[in-house]
């Protein structure tokens, strides 16, 4: 039957060719290890995360009378609503975790350089993208921990001298977070942002078939590829097929990921929503000790630790337009980490600050 | 095909089929609707609701339902529902009688049919009249 369906289509469409190049013929580096099955890992992540979104929308109310009773009625009264809640939420956070593996990596293997500038910077976009959908989804349940991380997040901006107070007004709809804050924070998570985001991963996913996989910069076989002055394919000659033997590597690494997700939704669901995400919004009272997400844990230190408000969020700028910019300042074609020492101690560096400015912001 | 190529082939369709099971129903449950109110439900009204000549619409067990005094201390009550194609009825009280708006079904005050397509007369639900109430259901 397969067959029959596969014959129907190969007849109108050439399906069997686009299939062969795509999959059977198409070659990667013998030596290519897992840390390059990322980037599908991520893709089956934000299939799970649209699904289980789409359904939580079914009951999610986007108003502030509705909001935190809708999220507590789909997590205490609709049959496995909390499963498909604790599903997305603990998937965000297993998103952006993935996402920060997977630039690392990029980072260590050099796969960032050219001719593949353009991938790097679509891939740094779709990550600030991914943090915007974390932010704008975090306001959604209305509760005192989403009300008050969203109050103090978009109060941040306020610190851009002249445009400050009209940035914070126009990101809230308004001078404090409300209503219109929810409305606007809806359609962005909803609408906005995963049209963006799709746009954006389709141009990524182009960028990484039409560049070809960069080989892995290791082992005695390995030279920099030659520098071209016309577009060229990377090909990989005596490689090993992308199906079945790479798919089955990748296949293997999503399952471990879909098994860490699903372990953390039944056994700690808790881990990535404190108490004050079960507290109703008040804007009258702030809880104490409101920190962010683990992953803008260091920005938030960041900003604790300069004397101004300002100087913090230039610091952030400055890092974030540094990273994205990379491919352009770093030109050399060397990708082999031992013949990169200085990059390779920035880089320890550049985790360890984010890492040590994490953790000083958890406990500060 | 070969014993082992078969035995992968089904062990892995077993695996995906019990996974497709695991991910498909709770989202089939997610999907389903609510239990609606048992069977046993009983809705209580004050007789003054229902004055003579006139039909008092209300929820009962999830669904629209009239009831109506058509004489007195005459009391029927329905489900509100046109045996036809589900459209809520209305009461004509010059007419006394139901009409569906939909395809103009006429239905008398006791819910035959009087004329046009419902199949079937209305549904009908018992009534009680205890003191000063009455009991539906």
């Amino acid at each position: 039957m397969p067959k029959r369906i596969v014959d129907w289509l190969d007849l109108r469409l050439g399906i069997r060719d686009i299939l062969e190049q795509n999959l059977t013929k198409y070659l990667l580096p013998r030596n290519i290890n897992i840390w390059y099955t990322l980037g599908a890992v991520l893709l089956t992540l934000f299939a799970l995360q649209f699904a289980t979104g789409i359904l939580l929308l079914i009951y999610y109310q986007p108003s502030p009378q509705e909001a935190f009773s809708s999220v507590q009625r789909i997590m205490n009264e609709i049959p496995y609503g909390w499963l498909l809640r604790n599903l997305h939420a603990v998937g965000s956070n297993l998103i952006v975790a993935v996402l920060l593996l997977h630039m690392l990596s990029a980072l260590f293997m050099g796969s960032y350089k050219r001719p593949r500038e353009l991938t790097w910077v679509s891939g740094f976009l779709l990550l600030n993208l991914s943090l915007g959908l974390c932010l704008t989804g975090y306001l959604l349940p209305w509760s005192q921990l989403s009300f008050w991380a969203t109050t103090i997040a978009t109060d941040a901006a306020g610190a851009i001298p002249l445009l400050g107070a009209d940035l914070v007004g126009f990101l809230r709809g308004g001078t404090a977070v409300g209503e219109d804050t929810l409305g606007r924070f809806f359609a962005l998570h909803v609408m906005g942002f995963p049209l963006l985001f799709g746009l954006l991963v389709a141009f990524h996913l182009f960028c990484v078939r039409r560049t070809g996989v960069s080989k892995p910069p290791f082992g005695p076989d390995y030279t920099p590829p030659k520098e071209h002055d016309r577009f060229h394919h990377e090909h990989h000659p005596g490689g090993i097929p992308f199906f079945p033997h790479y798919m089955a590597k990748e296949a293997g690494v999503i399952s471990f990921f879909l098994a860490l997700l699903v372990a953390i939704t039944f056994f700690a669901p808790g881990l990535f929503i404190p108490p004050t995400a079960n507290i109703p919004a008040d804007p009258f009272v702030t809880p104490p000790g409101i920190k962010p997400e683990w992953y803008f844990l260091w920005a938030y230190q960041v900003l604790k630790i300069f004397p101004s408000e300002l100087m913090g969020l230039a610091v952030q700028v400055v890092a974030m337009t540094l990273l994205a910019l990379l491919p352009f300042i770093d030109r050399s074609p060397e990708r082999r980490p031992a013949r990169r020492p200085l990059f390779v101690a920035l880089f320890i560096c550049g985790i360890a600050i984010f890492v040590g400015l994490s953790i000083w912001g958890y406990f500060s | 095909m070969g014993s082992r190529r078969l035995f992968l082939t089904t062990a892995l369709g077993a695996i995906g089929a019990v996974l497709a099971f695991a991910a498909g129903w709770p989202v089939w449950r997610y999907l389903s609707p609510m239990e609606e109110p048992g069977e046993e439900e009983r809705i209580a009204l004050d007789r003054e609701d229902v004055p003579l000549g006139v039909a008092h619409f209300f929820r009962f067990r999830g669904q629209p339902a009239v009831v109506l005094q058509s004489s007195p201390g005459v009391y029927y009550a329905f489900s509100a529902i046109c045996t036809h194609l589900g459209c809520i009825v209305q009461w004509l009280p010059e007419q006394r009688e139901f009409l569906c708006p939909c395809h103009a079904g006429r239905f008398s005050p006791d819910g035959r049919v009087l004329s046009g397509p419902p199949p079937r007369p209305l549904d009908s639900l018992p009534v009680t009249v205890v003191d000063n109430r009455l009991l539906i259901g």
